[in-house]
């Protein structure tokens, strides 16, 4: 998978500097007390947490409603520079572990840790460092985003409005009408623009994507990748299989509440099946390929088969090379096909 | 593609920033809940403002039918709503205003704006991107009752001018100082109720349950002072309603004591609200 900028730009993989904001008009330098240790201090001896700490660490994260399912026994862990999918179909968990690691919720068992800290005790702290988006971005809709942004910067501690009016022209928003007057796509510019404009370390993204068209789609992938690049960590909430597929380094499945699986994308796809199609000049024996191991669903009328091979392509490759082969098609699965493995049909995700 | 021809923006460098101190959050929280709140103000103190320059202005011309009137009240009615004491246009104003309709829709006001911002904004799910910025839940809820309190202080204060104008356009002799005590008055009741309603709202998340247990409880406990004024037998019941420690502050002056144990009153119930707010999930 592409990657952005890498470690080049990534103050947080490297021993360089860290710069610590204390507010618009201070820079702070910070020096790395151990690469692989546990702590780090500003230039004031304020204790920073380590950047071997992952940036999001839950253990056995639970929430109970009243009577309902929330999340169960939840386990994961975010990397930093990591580009992290939490895929599951609507009602899955997905927004209720977002929401409990903002501490909006509080967990009914287990605990979740944000760049080493209690996502509770420290919360504060915790919120300063990232960027939200929640799933159904909501604001005072009387302000324009200029006067949200500002609001956000203040709550901040910032004196500017930061990268937010480059962020506005990068995603073409108007921050100057009020946000009521603002089609869904363009409310949910403003809600990209303010989870990003104070340089978070951290970005949790609730279904992003959701009412942007496919121009601005592709720029939020573009400035996710960027973002990557540069050193942050982003939590991607999503039930757009192509979506995670094409920004994300890992990707958990949730579903039920339980996280299912874990994986990186690359092995994903790579353990999972292929779709293959030959045509060949003559006609071939079906049991010839219906011997070889992983094939499923084998449909052969003569000159033409068609199956799904699972692991290795080399002995298809062979029994092919055996005839004289006038086309051959070798399709990878979508993420789509790739999660109903995992979901089974059943689950109408 | 079109961000070919869009400026070459470079997402920047994630930085590590440290959560401001709690009063600049608050500083934040308060100033965007004043302007929020602009146009209430004004349409709240204006009207207010327009009813009682109205009362004041006619009082000359009423005096004596005012005074011939409440001779014929029963002496409790005219002990419960003031009424013996109308021969002065401050009380007068009192009986008129004061008495009932300024505390009642001072202490409606208060009770909205702190559902508002609290359970209303989290029903609209706003409460969401709020408190995803380092605002601490007890900052959240103390910045709406701080805005609550200058929002109602503002609306007296264009009230108490508006009825000290008139009143003195109308060429009556009227009390700047009882005037200013009238409205100052109004002010630790409102904090009371905006106290009673955040503490509902640190435990509830429907902005309607928290409006109506607001709204019940200013009106529960003006029919308890009433009957106690009205009855005198009821009137060891009186210890309960927050309407007996706010006397006539327009005719009789500020009560310190009264005053500071009603806005202490209302300030406990915040302390109280706070922690039960920060304990609560923030649903949507």
């Amino acid at each position: 998978m592409k990657r952005g900028g890498g470690s080049r730009n990534c103050p947080y993989l490297l021993s360089g500097p860290l710069r610590v904001h204390a507010d618009d008009n201070q820079t702070a330098e910070v020096k790395l007390q151990s690469v692989h240790g546990s702590e780090l201090r500003s230039g004031d001896g304020t204790a920073m947490s380590a950047v071997s700490t992952p940036a999001i660490e839950t253990d056995g994260l639970t929430k109970h409603y009243d009577g309902a399912r929330g999340i169960e026994d939840v386990s994961i862990s975010v990397q930093r520079g990591e580009v992290y999918g939490f895929l599951g179909p609507n009602g899955a968990g997905k927004t209720t572990t977002i929401r409990t690691l903002l501490d909006l919720l509080h967990p009914s068992a287990g605990r979740a840790m944000i760049f080493g800290l209690d996502s509770h005790a420290h919360s504060r702290d915790i919120r300063a460092r990232l960027g939200n988006l929640p799933g159904d971005f909501t604001c005072d809709t009387r302000l324009s985003g200029r006067e949200f942004l500002q609001f956000c910067a203040q709550a901040r501690g910032m004196n500017g409005l930061g990268s937010g009016p480059e962020l506005g022209q990068r995603f073409e928003a108007d921050l100057e009408r009020p946000i009521g007057q603002l089609s869904r796509g363009n409310r949910q510019k403003i809600g990209l623009i303010q989870a990003l404009f104070h340089e978070p370390e951290l970005l949790m993204l609730d279904e992003p994507t959701t009412g942007l068209d496919p121009l601005m789609q592709e720029e939020f992938l573009t400035v996710i990748d960027e973002y990557r690049g540069r050193g942050g960590t982003v939590f991607l909430s999503s039930h757009d299989l192509d979506e995670v597929g094409r920004v994300c380094d890992r990707v958990a499945i949730i579903r039920e509440g339980h996280v299912a699986a874990v994986e990186r994308v690359a092995v994903l796809r790579g353990r999972t099946y292929h779709h293959v199609s030959i045509d060949f000049e003559s006609p071939v024996d079906r049991g010839e390929f219906d011997r070889l191991p992983g094939i499923t669903e084998l449909e052969c009328d003569g000159r033409h088969i068609a199956f799904k091979v699972t692991g290795a392509l080399d002995p298809v490759v062979k029994a092919a090379a055996r005839h004289t082969v006038l086309d051959m098609e070798l399709t990878e699965p979508t993420l789509e096909e790739i999660f109903l493995t995992f979901y089974g049909r059943e689950s109408g995700a | 593609m079109s961000a070919i021809a869009r400026p070459s923006t470079q997402v920047p460098v994630p930085q590590a920033r440290p959560a401001p101190d709690w009063p600049a959050s608050l500083r934040a929280v308060v100033r965007r809940g004043l302007r929020d709140q602009r146009r209430s103000i004004l349409t709240w103190g204006l009207s207010l403002g327009v009813y009682g320059a109205f009362m004041a202005s006619i009082y000359p011309s009423i005096q004596n039918s005012v005074e011939k009137i409440a001779k014929n009240y029963p002496e409790s009615l005219k002990q419960a709503f003031g009424v013996q004491a109308m021969s002065t246009v401050e009380g007068y104003i009192h009986a008129e205003m004061f008495s009932l309709i300024v505390p009642l829709a001072l202490g409606f006001f208060a009770i909205r704006a702190i559902a508002g911002a609290t359970v209303g904004a989290e029903e609209r799910g706003r409460l969401d991107t709020i408190l995803a910025l380092p605002i601490s839940r007890r900052v959240l809820i103390t910045g709406a009752y701080l805005v609550t309190a200058v929002a109602c202080a503002l609306i007296m204060a264009m009230t108490g001018v508006m009825i000290y104008l008139a009143a003195r356009i109308a060429g009556t002799s009227i009390s700047l100082g009882l005037v200013a005590a009238g409205v100052m008055g109004v002010w630790p009741l409102t904090l009371l109720f905006a106290g009673v309603a955040a503490l509902a709202a640190g435990a509830l998340h429907s902005a309607r349950t928290v409006t109506g247990l607001g709204l019940g409880t200013l009106v529960g406990m003006y029919a308890v002072d009433l009957a106690g004024r009205l009855a005198p037998s009821l009137d060891p019941i009186r210890w309960a309603s927050a309407f007996r420690y706010y006397g006539a502050p327009m005719r009789d002056g500020i009560d310190p004591v009264s005053f500071l144990g009603l806005a202490g009153v209302g300030v406990l119930l915040l302390l109280a609200a706070a922690v039960l707010f920060d304990r609560r999930d923030v649903l949507n």
